[in-house]
């Protein structure tokens, strides 16, 4: 079954829709996110409300429904 | 009259104003020996909020030498400095400790993994004010471990994150990492044959975020130190300086992270 899902660019606000299978992993919608707005290579999670998404877990395992909105986050490193 | 108090009485105690919070517990605070990994921009913040705020004891590792970009953003570390390549953690311990001379300060010119095996272990609280994902996950991994509360933080320009792990329960910094922060690993460490190659990225960085990072990182010590657990941090929280927005966001545990095995 396909997933629709918005996907937000939390540094611009802008967003994406990206449809989904449900073996999809969060970390490939990470990656695909990522790769549209043209990131620097540099770490990012993602959260659905006030959950950050576990990278290996499956659209399915994730409880993605169609419709949620996402938010592609950088992972800040520097100290 | 006998008994009475004095001005200079009531003015005698440096951390009289911290008593009046309520809820810190100036002497658990005292007590309690901490680690700060990191003697950078964070490092330095975060030494000074420790040492203002009556922390007893602080550790300080580094590997790293003072450099001119440093000072943007390092209270502690002079030109001087930077001309003759000093250690971050030699400079920062002798130049924090004015703060409060009631405290023991320590510091091992040292990468935190070549550490004697016991110094994490002499500490209740660790404080990790790193620039890389390598060093983070070997120190989430040591004092998860170990059972000591770790107080990560992390900038980007203007971005900032604090996770407050609390073993045996907590997620740690291992649960919340995907391919992403691997990739970075893979970037910084590249070995081909002999030869490794290291990459250091140039951050963007500032002194406005660093302060907000470290100081959320201290206030959360504070209150382990305190007997506030549950008033802290679940489970990161993410600053974005320009929006001024904080937002707290739940991790839930990998029941394949190799820390909890």
């Amino acid at each position: 079954m396909t997933v629709r899902v918005r996907v937000r660019n939390a540094e611009t606000g802008s967003s994406v829709d990206m449809e989904l299978e449900e073996e999809n992993t969060v970390q490939e919608i990470i990656e695909g996110a990522a790769g549209y707005w043209e990131k620097d290579a540099g770490a990012y999670v993602i959260r659905k409300g006030k959950k950050l998404l576990r990278g290996q877990q499956s659209v399915l395992e994730s409880g993605l429904t169609n419709s949620d909105e996402l938010e592609l986050i950088p992972d800040p490193e520097g100290g | 009259m006998a008994g009475a108090l004095t001005p200079e009485e009531l003015d005698g105690d440096r951390l009289d104003r911290s008593r009046r919070v309520g809820w810190i517990d100036v002497d658990a605070v005292r007590s309690k020996r901490c680690l700060v990994v990191g003697a950078g921009a964070l490092g330095n913040e975060v030494v000074k909020n420790l040492l203002l705020s009556g922390f007893g004891s602080v550790t300080i590792v580094d590997m790293d030498r003072v450099a001119l970009t440093n000072l943007n953003r390092c209270m502690f570390f002079t030109s001087e400095d930077a001309e003759l390549k000093r250690s971050k953690a030699l400079v920062l311990s002798e130049r924090a400790r004015h703060l409060n001379p009631d405290a023991s300060v320590f510091a091992f010119d040292s990468r935190i993994e070549s550490i004697p095996a016991g110094v994490l272990r002499e500490h209740d609280l660790v404080f990790g004010c790193l620039d890389n994902v390598g060093a983070r996950l070997h120190l989430n991994a040591h004092a998860y471990h170990l059972r000591i509360p770790f107080i990560d933080g992390g900038t980007l320009g203007t971005r900032g994150k604090v996770q407050v792990v609390v073993p045996p329960d907590s997620p740690c910094l291992q649960c919340a990492t995907n391919r992403t922060h691997a990739k970075v690993l893979e970037k910084r460490f590249s070995c081909s044959g002999n030869d490794v190659s290291y990459f250091q990225p140039r951050f963007a960085a500032e002194i406005t975020t660093t302060s907000i990072i470290a100081a959320l990182q201290v206030r959360e010590g504070l209150k382990l130190a305190s007997g506030h657990e549950d008033d802290c941090i679940a489970h990161i929280l993410y600053y974005d300086g320009l929006r001024n927005a904080y937002e707290t966001v739940e991790v839930s545990r990998d029941p394949e992270c190799p820390v909890h095995a």
